[in-house]
Parts: structure tokens; sequence; C-alpha cells
């Protein structure tokens, strides 16, 4: 193995005494180099493996978006899967003509929804977008996109792209958008690196972008999975809204939904062209394999793709800096909890060695947070922090979950306290140790495992500079308290904070068995309590009504044990039925 | 030299035509098949060169690999909640909780975190259903010291009276959380629906479990089955083997087998499934779905119907975007972010066939119907040729992905062990994957997978999701004539 000098820096690094000289810590060796159309290659050997885990980023995600068009970047990763002229269809010349074809009929569904959303402004549909309310020239355009899509399906390879890869051993390929980057990454057999390059570049040299449209249901239903049907999903995105003010980290990366329905093709064309063109891309790799070959295999391959005319446009929009303290208050399906977010500074700004290091003493079991919050106070089942800089700026997180009878109040005043700890007490030695320790440790813990270290330079690179990756550990062991209680002073202002609280929605907790059902089996209660809340969903009073007439009869069929529940079935119905003449659904 | 430049002058004009701006590289191969590779050197390691007895009978695995200063250790343990008294039950998992976090003899709970932390040791200890483990990570020049608190929690945990109070508060909040993700709700009332409310891999703890269970009860179950004669050691990285055999025989030795018989193999599930459909009400705009049955318990590893089943559950629905499951209700019908199959081979009890995925609420039925018909072609249709080679071809290619590291590699022939697996069971693995043929993988979907008698559970809004999708292409009516069980949601902390 070729890390620098390790045995030799043991005995130093690690005796865990004395604060460590930033020169002491381990260094990956990274070789670099660049082809003539701007593309990077970062590649790290590792003999003993048998694969070779590979990735590339794309310098783009939704920061890079405008309204309009937010979410395309992640979509554009799914669609990165999609195949090239030659992977994916057995007829690219009729797969071609099908897709023009297909856009013109898209072109006239998105003319239509342009009157949807006017009908919506002006209150005469409740949802542009419904099936409801779809007027009968849209379902025939969708009916006619249907068969085109079908003639398509006669002519494709269906995912191709990843047929040939799960085919040759490859595992583990995926790809992720964030608010700066995209990355794409899988492992291969050693002996199949080839492959990977046949692969990735086909891609990008002659991607096509076919089942647009059918991609477009599936991130809808990834955003229901992650924001819609989880605890707090929705008011995540809305604490992310509220938390930045001019600055596009905004809108969330899978996007506004209404944006997500109008993408057009030649809209996704236009961004391939400007952010994954080679000079905004990298590459790395990390396993079993020659640097030599690797340079030929890139420069024959990736060699092939022509750069850019221009560089992409740059982030030009900086956080504005925030006049008044805001506060979102929810209520869910959740734990009561707080959390306190301030702005403070993007990736590898002097300023987040000194955060990061902060976050090292609130953090952990033996962390102030836990020890103060959880152990000492018992008001809270779990706190703790996140040191958040990203590519064009930054946040830093406190945030705790109550235990009986606390509130996110008491978590607010406890958590601030903590801060005002920091800032106006001195920082013990020892403490300040345990963390630059525990930061040793993690830089040899977090070169275990090739893919891991795949994907730190790939962010790291993302982000803004691969290096950061042998500067960190460095540049955070020179940390004083000193530095410490200089951020803790300059970023921890109310007005420089979004503070969110969380309460428990009322009547979320399962009703206690009613009196009624007393002595019935078990089983039978609980298909009675489902009935019951099934009637309380039921928002059409004709149908309750219906109900209530059929019960009579029921009851006569009804298995005994069941009888006893008639009455309170009846007037569970009646109840709603009252709620809902009433206006008012609960 | 002629011919030469005919090659170039062919390649340069057909580069020119095609793509007027790339440079030109044309040897490259047109389709990836046309590639060719090296031979991959691989062989299978044979476990028992990593085993060791210690003189007290604990097997331990060691793999050494001296590139990075780090250690693994891991210990796995035949106990868990099968052994606690029924209205105890959590009693297993509060245990492996509270040995890490209620202190040793010498050591306060404050003391021995701060000692952790400041070592920057990861020591961990957990109580599961049938396995308890507890695992060590530490960089090498700390590793005396590391191993010191290690064994110190293993042999004398304080279960501190107070930290205990403060974890059981923990736990209740926790509890009451129970009901918030509907995936949660879907997992709990799955197992129930399987294995009835009162099977030891089923069941949960409730209040009054919590409640009931004491500081003597922890220190009890410790003394009981935290045991040497029940345990395997895996441990890899920067040692030296027989240097850290001397030191786990300083540790263990004076250590006898002698505590309570832990009843290996755990008791089997009596509960009766009851095939049908079952909801229960949530209020979010999908339909998070489980359909599936049980499948024979898997004691006889040589079996080559584990290969057959391995390379039919690729092909229909456990190879992401390559499987028929995915490739319809995802990439066809865009009716859901995942979906799939899986086909657990269990050592202990009945394992599971089980479909899943997460739609829309107007298309769950919709999407139930494809998994379902696919289920009922792989028993119909004996898979093409393609398939079953691009399946074989996966599993043998990606089989030395397994060994990739010293900790896989100590930690599979520890799994070994504790299965009670024979090593060889790895030298067989590949020779019959590649021996499987279309005809046994319709052989073993016939025998092992029941569409018919399935589990069909949701968590969503029924009254959305009984109706079916707005082209009428299904709806719930299809499946058990539209019957359906309501499941109310459970007290959080009685779970009832």
């Amino acid at each position: 193995m070729t890390y620098r000098s390790l045995p030799a820096t043991l005995g130093v690094v690690l005796t865990l005494v004395a604060p460590s000289a930033a020169q002491d810590i381990t260094q990956v060796p990274v070789e670099t180099f660049e082809l003539s159309n701007g593309m990077n290659f970062l590649v790290v050997q590792r003999p003993e493996l048998t694969t070779v885990s590979a990735g590339w980023v794309a310098h783009v995600g939704s920061a890079n978006e405008r309204p309009g068009i937010t979410g395309i970047s992640h979509f554009f990763e799914h669609m990165m899967f999609k195949g090239s002229e030659t992977i994916g269809t057995t007829n690219i010349a009729e797969d071609t003509r099908i897709i023009e074809e297909q856009e013109k009929l898209q072109e006239q569904i998105r003319e239509i929804y342009r009157t949807q959303r006017e009908r919506y402004r002006l209150g005469e549909i409740e949802d542009a977008f419904s099936d409801d309310d779809r007027p009968p020239e849209l379902i025939e355009l969708q009916a006619r996109f249907t068969e085109l899509v079908e003639q398509q399906r006669q002519l494709m390879v269906k995912d191709e792209f990843d047929k040939i890869y799960t085919e040759s051993g490859a595992s583990g390929m995926n790809a992720f958008t964030n608010n700066d980057i995209t990355v794409y990454f899988i492992t291969v057999p050693a002996n199949k690196l080839e492959l990977w390059f046949w692969m990735e570049s086909e891609r990008l040299l002659r991607p096509v972008f076919r089942e647009f449209y059918s991609e477009r249901d599936v991130v809808h239903e990834e955003r229901r999975l992650r924001t819609e049907s989880t605890p707090t999903g929705e008011f995540d995105e809305l604490f992310e809204a509220m938390f930045w003010e001019s600055h596009p980290y905004s809108w969330p990366v899978v996007g506004w939904p209404s944006d997500l329905e109008v993408y057009t093709l030649a809209q996704a064309k236009e961004y391939f062209a400007t952010y994954y063109a080679p000079g905004n891309l990298t590459v790395a790799l990390v396993g079993n394999l020659d640097l030599e070959e690797a340079k030929d295999l890139a420069e024959r391959y990736f060699g092939r793709i022509p750069p850019a005319g221009s560089a992409p446009p740059d982030v030009v929009t900086l956080e504005m800096p925030q006049a008044a303290e805001k506060r979102m208050a929810a209520s869910c399906d959740c734990q009561p909890q707080i959390e306190l977010r301030y702005h403070t500074v993007p990736f590898r700004h002097r300023d987040s060695y000194a955060l990061d290091v902060l976050s090292g003493l609130l953090n952990g079991r033996s962390g102030r947070l836990y020890k103060s919050l959880v152990l000492e106070q018992e008001i809270a089942s779990d706190a703790g922090s996140f040191q958040d800089s990203r590519k064009w700026s930054g946040s830093f997180s406190l945030s705790a979950e109550t235990k009986g009878d606390a509130t996110p109040a008491d978590l607010e005043r406890a958590l601030e306290e903590q801060l005002r700890r920091i800032r106006e007490e001195p920082i013990p030695d020892r403490e300040l140790q345990k963390v630059k320790n525990q930061i040793t440790a993690s830089s040899y813990q977090r070169l275990a495992s090739g893919f891991f270290l795949l994907l730190q330079l790939l962010i790291y690179d993302g982000m803004g500079d691969w290096e950061y990756i042998n500067e960190w550990a460095a540049n955070t062991l020179n940390v004083t308290a000193a530095d410490v209680q200089r951020v803790a002073t300059a970023y921890f202002e109310p007005t420089n904070r979004a503070v969110a609280t969380y309460s428990r929605t009322e009547g979320a907790a399962p009703t206690v068995i009613p009196s009624e059902l007393e002595g019935l089996p078990s089983e039978v209660q609980r298909q009675i309590m489902g009935q019951l809340d099934q009637i309380r969903a039921v928002d059409d009073v004709n149908t309750l009504k219906g109900m209530l007439g059929q019960l009579p009869a029921q009851r006569e069929a009804a298995p005994p044990p069941f009888q006893k529940a008639f009455p309170l079935i009846e007037r569970t119905i009646e109840e709603r039925i009252t709620q809902l003449e009433e206006g008012g659904d609960a | 030299m002629k011919f030469s430049a005919v090659v170039l002058i062919l390649a340069c004009s057909a580069a020119t035509i095609a793509q007027p701006v790339a440079v030109t590289t044309s040897d490259l191969p047109e389709r990836p098949e046309q590639l060719v590779y090296d031979e991959l050197d691989f062989t299978v390691p044979d476990g028992n060169g990593f085993r060791h007895v210690l003189s007290n009978g604990v097997a331990v695995y060691i793999a050494e690999d001296h590139t990075f200063p780090l250690v693994s250790l891991r210990m796995t343990l035949r106990q868990g909640s099968y052994l606690e008294p029924a209205d105890k039950v959590g009693l297993a998992s509060l245990t492996g909780r509270m040995m890490r976090t209620g202190g040793t003899q010498s050591m306060t709970p404050e003391t021995f975190d701060e000692e952790t932390a400041f070592l920057a040791a990861n020591i961990s200890s957990s109580g599961g259903n049938a396995q308890a483990s507890a695992s060590l990570g530490c960089i090498t020049p700390q590793l005396d010291a590391c191993l010191g608190l290690f064994f110190e929690m293993l042999r004398t945990p304080r279960f501190d009276e107070s930290r205990l109070q403060i974890e059981k508060g923990n736990i209740l909040e926790s509890m009451r959380q129970r009901n918030d993700d509907a995936g949660d709700i879907l997992g709990r009332e799955w197992d129930f629906l399987l294995r009835g409310e009162d099977h030891y891999s089923s069941r949960r703890m409730t209040e009054a479990n919590l409640n009931a269970i004491s500081r003597a009860d922890l220190a009890d179950f410790h003394e009981k089955y935290w045991r040497p004669e029940n345990m395997v050691i895996a441990v890899s990285g920067d040692v030296d083997t027989n240097a850290f055999l001397a030191k786990l025989e300083e540790n263990l030795a004076d250590w006898p087998g002698e505590g309570a018989d832990a009843k290996w193999p755990p008791p089997q599930p009596t509960h009766t499934v009851k095939p049908g459909v079952y909801s229960v009400e949530k209020d979010i705009p999908q339909g998070k779905v489980l359909i599936g049955h049980l499948v024979p318990q898997w004691t006889d590893w040589d079996n080559p119907d584990r290969a057959a089943l391995q390379v039919m559950q690729h092909i229909l629905g456990g190879s992401g975007f390559t499987s028929r499951i995915m490739k319809r209700v995802r990439s066809d019908e865009g009716l859901a972010y995942s979906a799939g199959s899986r086909f657990s081979f269990d050592a202990l009890e009945p394992g599971t066939f089980t479909l899943s995925f997460q739609s829309k609420s107007p298309t769950v039925a919709l999407a139930a119907k494809i998994a379902i018909e696919e289920v009922t072609r792989i028993q119909t249709e004996p898979v093409t040729p393609e398939e079953l080679g691009v399946a074989k071809s996966a599993l043998v290619e990606t089989f030395p992905r397994r060994w990739e590291s010293a900790r896989q590699r100590a930690s599979i022939f520890a799994t070994d062990a504790y299965l009670g697996r024979s090593h060889s069971y790895w030298q067989n693995w590949r020779p019959q994957i590649e021996a499987v043929t279309a005809n046994d993988v319709l052989r073993v979907a016939k025998k092992y997978l029941s569409p018919e008698e399935i589990v069909f559970l949701v968590v969503g809004k029924w009254d959305e999701i009984a109706p079916g999708d707005a082209d009428d292409r299904a709806n719930m009516m299809e499946f058990f004539g539209g019957e359906v069980t309501h499941i109310p949601l459970r007290d959080p902390l009685t779970l009832k």
C-alpha cells in the first residue's frame, strides 16, 4: 500500500494525548489527469481488491435550476439510465421518429395545461393536473400518446443499460442528486474496467432520453414516497423553503410538482448540453486497476466527447443577510420536537472547520447535548447538531425531541443554554482532545471501503475540491478552543436563524376500545374498530345515510358477537353525518 | 503501409459524416458484447483456515488485513427474545442495550461513555430475536485499552439503576411514535399476520412489559445467556492472529461455559395464517403494500433448490431494473418508485416470500395485479434462455465481491458457525448456480410459491385505494372477491 508514511506517523498521531501536527495525518494517494476536452480523472489504486468502484460527478444540482424547471437535475439523473442510440432499441431511426411524434403530442398537451392553469386561477377547477378535470381533448391526446408509447415499446430493449451491467457482474449501479451535484456510480469486476468506459462514455456521447413521460410518473411516486408519506417530509420541505430567502436552495431537489408536469424534451437537451459537457464532469476510479491503462482507456473512450463552447453559468444569487428571526409551527403525526437552524458558511470556508469541532463537542453519547438534555435534565429523548456546509452556502442546526411533559420551548431554552456555555465558559482541553482523537481515527476509518472512498472523492470534487479529503483532518486538528468560541459567537444570533417546532396532531393517537366492545374477542374488536375508522373517513352524506338504512338488515344477518356493536356503529355514522352537515371535516 | 493508409482514410471519412465535431478513435467496439476480458483470478477462501478454538470452546474466525491501523471484532451469541418470559417482552433487547449504556463494575455509565469516546472506539451491544451481538471498532495503537473496555462491558455490566430509568423513559417515547410512519405500521401488522401476535419473532414490547422489567431481570438475563458456550467471534484487520488469540484467552478463558441452557433452536410459530386482504387506515397519498406468504424453514444448505430459487428470485423481482416486476410496475407503467420480490431463506423458522411496492392510492390494485401476474407467469412459463443466462452470470460474477474485505470474510464464516452451516456451502455455491436450468426455475416456482394463498396488506386511504385507477384497469374487487379486513390502528403503548 502506498498510504504515505503511515506506519511512521502512527506513533505520533495516535498517541491521543497531545494535539497532533497537521502534517502527520494520513493522506489519500490520488493520481489525477485531465483530457484535452476538459474532463478530469481521480484514481486511487487498491491492488488488494477484486473490483473497481467507478463513478462520475456532474457539477450540477437543483441550485442551478430556476422556477419553471425545478427538479430537472434530479429528473435528468433518472433519464441517464434510459440508454443511447445503440443501447435500448432495435431500431434507432424508428425510435427517433416516434420520440419526435411524442414530443408534438406533448406540446399540444402542454398547451392544454396552460388553459387548465388558467381555469385553476379563475377558480373553475380545483386542480390543474387532476385526472378528474381533464377536458375531452386532453383525454384524446393522452390516448394517442399511449399508442405511441406502445409502438415504441415494440422496438425497445427494456432497461438494456442495466441488463448489460448486471449480466457482467457489475453491482450497486445507482445515482443521486442533491442541491449541488449529481453523482453516478457502480462497482465492476476488476477485469471488466473497459466495460465501464464503454458504457459511461456511450451514455454521455449519444444519450437518448426515451420514456421521458412515464419516468415523470416514477418521480411523482418518489416524491409521494419521500415527501408526502413520511411524518415530517412536507414540513422539512417547507422549512427549507422558508430558511433560504434568495438562494436557490429554497426549492426541493425533487422539484415542485407543477414544474414536473411540464418539462419539455428540448429543455432536457439544453440542460444536458450545458451541464454534462466533459469540462463539467469529474471521474473517480478506486480499486484494482492500472493507472496507465486507465489513462489509455479514458483517452480512447471519453476523449471522443467534444468539449463545450463555454463554461456553464455560475450560481450568482447570494443568500440575503437575514433581517429577522423566522418561525414555523407545524403539527404532525410525530414526536414533539424542535430545530434551530442558523445561517453559516459554505464548504471549505475557513470557519467550517471550527464549526465541525463545535458539532463534535455537542454530539454523541458523551457530547454536551445528550449529556445535558437527555441524561441530566431528562427533557429530551434525543438531541444533536448538524453542520451542513454546502457548495454555495451553509447552515448549522441544533435539534431535539421531547420527553415526558417537556415542551419544544423547554428544549429551545436548553439548546440555547448549551451555546451560551460554549461562548462564555472555557472549553476543557481534554474535551477538545476527545473530539480531535475521533477526527484522527476517522481519517483512517473513512478509507477502509473502496466504494465509500469513491463517494467522498466525487462529493468533495463536486462541492469544489477533492483535496478536501486530505485537508479536512489537518485543518480540523488545528482548530483551537478560541476558534470554537469565536464561531459560536459569530453565527448564533436569533436574527440569523429559523426555528421549527413540531407538535403531535391531536387525535393522531388511536382511540381506546369503546366500552360497547369490551368483552368481545380482540379480533372482532379490531374488525369493528376498523369499520368505524372507515365510516369516519367517508365524505359523502348520502353514502352514510345509505349505510344507516342498511344497518337493521345487516344486524339481522350478523354473527352473534357482532350484534352488540351495532348501536356503536349506528352512533358513529350519525356523528359523521352531523359533522359533515355542519361543514367541519376533522 | 498501403493497408494502414486505407484504414485511416476510411476511418476519417466515416467519422466526419457521423460525428462532425468529435475526435475519432474508431477501433472501439460497436457493442459492449464485443469486448474481451482477462480471466478474474478468484478462489473461494476456506473457512477452516480462519477458524480457531479457545480453551473454553469459543470459536474465533480471524482475517488479518494490515492496510489500515484498524481492528474490528464482533461476537454473535445463540440466544434472544425467545428466552424472555411472556410478560417481559423486550427483556433481551433491553439487556443488550443496557450492557452498553449502563456502565460496568468499575465505571459509571458516564465514565464508560467518556473513555470510549476519548479512545475514539466504537463499542456496541444489542439483543435480537434469535441472536445477540457485541462489537468493537478500534485503532490499533489503542487496541489493549479498547479490549479492556469491551470485555469489562461484556463480563461485568453494572445496569445502573438511574440510567435504566432514563433509558426506559426514552423507549416509552419511541413507542409513542409507533403509528407515525406508515412503514412502521406496515412492518408490524405484517409480522402479526404471518407469525401471530405472540411469537417471539413478531411480538413487540408494550408499556406494561417495560414497566415489569427490573434491574434484577437484566442482570439475571445477562448472567444466564451472555455466555461463552453460546458465542462465536469474528475478528478482522490489523492484528497478528496468534497474539490476538492470546489476548482473547486472557480475557475469556476464566469464563467457563456453565450458564443456563439457551434451548437452541428457538420455537416455531404455531399461528395459522389467514389469506386475504387486510388494510390499515393512514392519511397518506400512497398505499404501502406487502403481499406474500410463509415458505419452508431452510435447514438443508446442500439442497440445490436454493440455487434455483435464487435464480428465480433474480429474474422475478430481486435484481432491480433487470427483474420482471420492476420492469413492468416501474419502468413500463410508472406506478411505483420501488417494486420487487424477496424470497428469504430462514434457518430458524419459516421464511417468507414477499412482493413489496408503494403506489399512489388509485393504482395500488393495478400494481398488485401486475406483480401477482408475474408470480403466476413464472410458475407457468419457463424463463427465457436470455433471462436465465443474465441471472446466473450476475450471481456468479458478483460472488467474489462478498469476500472483498477481511471483515466480510471473518463475518461470513462466523455466521456459518452461528447457523450450524458447513463452510463447504460456499465451495458449492457457484457450481450449484451454474447448474440451474429453466426447468429447475419452473419447478421451484411451482413448489414454493402460492399466489392463491397470499396475505395482502395495505396501509393507506382505503376509500381511495378500493375503487382502483381512472382507466378501470384494476380495483380491489379483484382480490378475494373484494373482501377486506380493516385492521384498526393499535394503541401504540398497549398494541391492542
